[in-house]
């Protein structure tokens, strides 16, 4: 177990280390640089004339004329090293400042939503799947094909109406607006926790949708097998021997996927976002794109495809621990 | 002697898509302490469904007729009316295991792949002995060895994969056993396995059951396994027992016609430029039941006008025989 740990660690560094350099790329993908729009945004509708050699210093200054081996190396390193993601042209302070919560507050969301969409599928597939062709089977298969075809934003908007009529709840938001500006305690974070239900449960809809059906059919398949009869033939309990024997098993697809899931919650955020006015980073990246402003869009960049792979480690660990033939296998 | 299992006038149906289906019909036999019975017949004739009855493994849709008596005798002494327990509670699951064992056909299929053979048999133990810890693992251990599996040690930490067909069936013996049950029911367990390998598995099951007294039902298609394990056989068609008796008269002098035909389908060294020579036909589906005796379509001495309408009873064919055949019935009873 050690040893496959260690294998996918390794893994996932390397993975990593090419993925940054690719994000790197993606960031010199876009026309033009900062200089450009630097210059832009300070001289357009002066008069003054902006020369090339105008541009030119400011990307010296920038430090954006260095060859593009020099300036991934500089950064990386630096990322790596000092934890400094470099400088926020837009706004002229560090990276890191204008980044700040918004992390944490997306990496809540994403959880979050992750332990809602296992904790509502799971459970409820294995039921589906126990008492198959029953009217509450039935039902929740009606329920998980609405949930499939609804858009999440509208969702969105229909849960904050009631939300709001029945609890009360604020209009949007992460935190209420006492909030906002205090440091951070543990009444803030109840207060965050408190409004991050709300986004949590419309960004994990769709996927409990899909993951209750796949708990259903790999937990049915499941129960046929000879070696649960067995089980039952020893006289183990049936709760007991449901989680035991097929529910370890059934749940295989669903942690195998949990890096697409985390993947489909970056992508859809950004629209519930827009919809329950949160502040989470998917906006910034938009904003960081328009001004070319590729620090922070790489940062931004970097922090998601991260996630991305560390969970797809942590599925992986996860994997081998359900399924002992995995580790076996390699 | 007091038989430890009674069963009789077991009827078992399913509700299915197509209708209500009735593979086990009025099937009734007895089991002593220290005594094989062999039950033998081809597929869907019933026999599996027969036993998983005994310990409630039926799936929700089945049904087991109210005039079906299971009358079980405990280890403690106790009767137990197993008709009357449910499929799930304490009363069934003490029965399960701990009063009637059960090994599967498929070796490799009866484990769950993702746990130890050793987790799998202390689980039993744990239930059924009240052991736990160490004294679980120890008996575990033992019963390994018991079965004939080298470094039991070793292997009681191993995972059923890495086990080979046959080694994973002594596995599956030894874990029906460690819970200590006094009837232990065969479902096929050789089936799956080599020649050579059956052979070992058959000595040491008899040699198990010798030692331990248990009484044993033994699932088969094969007679040739029959002869070798059991001391009483009954032949099962469509869901009904057609042929009863001692295994050596029975196999010596068939009087079933099914009976017959089945010894006749046995590959034979002596008769190697003979074909073999199948039953006839195929066993219908439950849903399509002959009228009359169940086996009249595939039946060479077929009485028209008498098999094809009326079911014959059992009648008595010499001692501890007895057979469900208007053959029998017609010689057996003087002509009116």
């Amino acid at each position: 177990m050690i040893r496959l740990v260690l294998d996918r660690f390794v893994g996932m560094v390397f993975t990593m280390a090419l993925v940054s350099l690719l994000v790197f790329l993606i960031m010199e993908l876009p026309p033009g640089d900062y200089a450009d729009r630097y210059a832009f945004r300070k001289y357009s509708g002066t008069g003054v004339n902006v020369t090339e050699g105008d541009i030119q210093a400011i990307r010296e200054d920038l430090g954006l004329d260095k060859p593009l081996v020099f300036r991934y190396v500089d950064w990386i390193g630096n990322i790596v090293l000092y934890g400094d993601f470099g400088q926020a042209f837009a706004f002229e302070t560090p990276v890191t400042k204008v980044i700040g919560d918004k992390v944490w507050l997306t990496l809540g969301i994403l959880f979050a939503t992750l332990i809602v969409t296992y904790l509502i599928s799971i459970p409820i597939g294995i039921f589906a799947a126990v008492n198959r062709g029953s009217s509450g089977d039935y039902l929740l298969t009606v329920f998980s094909y609405l949930g499939l075809a609804l858009p999440n934003f509208l969702l969105a908007l229909i849960l904050l109406y009631f939300a709001n009529r029945w609890f009360g709840a604020d209009i949007g938001g992460l935190m209420s607006p006492a909030f906002e500006r205090a440091p951070w305690s543990l009444a803030k974070l109840w207060d965050v926790i408190a409004h991050l239900w709300l986004p949590a449960f419309v960004l994990a809809w769709s996927a409990v949708a899909y993951q209750l059906q796949t708990v259903r059919a790999t937990m049915s398949d499941e129960l046929n097998k000879l070696s649960v009869t067995a089980a039952r033939a020893r006289g183990v309990p049936e709760t007991k021997l449901l989680i035991k024997y097929p529910a370890r098993l059934a749940i295989n697809p669903v942690v195998s996927t949990i890096g697409f899931d985390v993947n489909r919650i970056f992508s859809e955020l950004p629209i519930v976002a827009a919809v329950l006015g949160l502040t989470e980073l998917g906006e910034l990246l938009l904003r960081a794109y328009l001004d070319l402003d590729m620090y922070v869009a790489g940062a931004i960049l970097l922090m998601l495809t991260f996630a991305i792979v560390f969970m797809n480690f942590v599925s992986d660990i996860l994997l081998a621990w359900l399924d002992p033939r995995i580790k076996l296998g390699s | 002697m007091e038989p430890l299992l009674t069963v009789e006038n077991l009827t078992v149906s399913f509700r299915t898509d197509e209708g209500l289906i009735t593979p086990v019909m009025g099937v009734g036999f007895t089991v002593y302490k220290g005594k094989t019975l062999g039950l033998v017949g081809e597929s869907g004739s019933g026999k599996s469904v027969s036993t998983k009855a005994l310990i409630r493994l039926l799936p929700g849709s089945a049904r087991i007729a109210p005039d079906s008596r299971m009358h079980y005798r405990a280890k403690s002494g106790e009767l137990i009316k197993i008709e009357t327990l449910g499929n799930r509670g304490p009363a069934i699951r003490h029965l399960r295991g701990g009063e009637i064992g059960m090994i599967f056909q498929e070796p490799m299929a009866s484990f769950s792949p993702v746990y130890t053979i050793g987790n799998q048999i202390m689980e039993a133990v744990r239930l059924h002995r009240g052991l736990s810890g160490r004294q679980a693992r120890t008996l575990a251990v033992d019963m390994l060895d018991k079965v004939g599996i080298s470094n039991p040690r070793d292997r009681v930490d191993q995972y059923p994969h890495e086990l080979s067909g046959g080694m994973r069936q002594r596995a599956m013996i030894a874990l029906a056993l460690s819970a200590g049950p006094a009837l232990l029911i065969a479902d096929e367990p050789t089936t799956a396995l080599d020649v050579t390998v059956q052979a070992q598995v058959l000595e040491l099951m008899r040699g198990l059951q010798d030692e331990l007294g248990m009484g044993l039902i033994f699932i088969t298609h094969d007679l040739g396994v029959i002869a070798q394990i059991a001391e009483e056989v009954a032949v099962m068609y469509l869901g009904t027992i057609v042929e009863r008796g001692p295994t050596r008269a029975v196999i010596r002098a068939p009087q079933h016609p099914y009976t017959q035909g089945l010894l006749r389908a046995i590959p034979s060294l002596d008769r190697l430029n003979d074909r073999l020579q199948a039953v006839p036909g195929d066993i219908p589906s439950p849903l399509e039941r002959p009228t009359g005796c169940g086996f009249h379509p595939r039946c060479p001495h077929k009485i028209a006008g008498l098999c094809d309408t009326t079911a014959p009873a059992e009648t008595a064919a010499g001692p501890g025989r007895r057979v469900r055949c208007w053959l029998n019935e017609e010689s057996g009873r003087p002509a009116a």
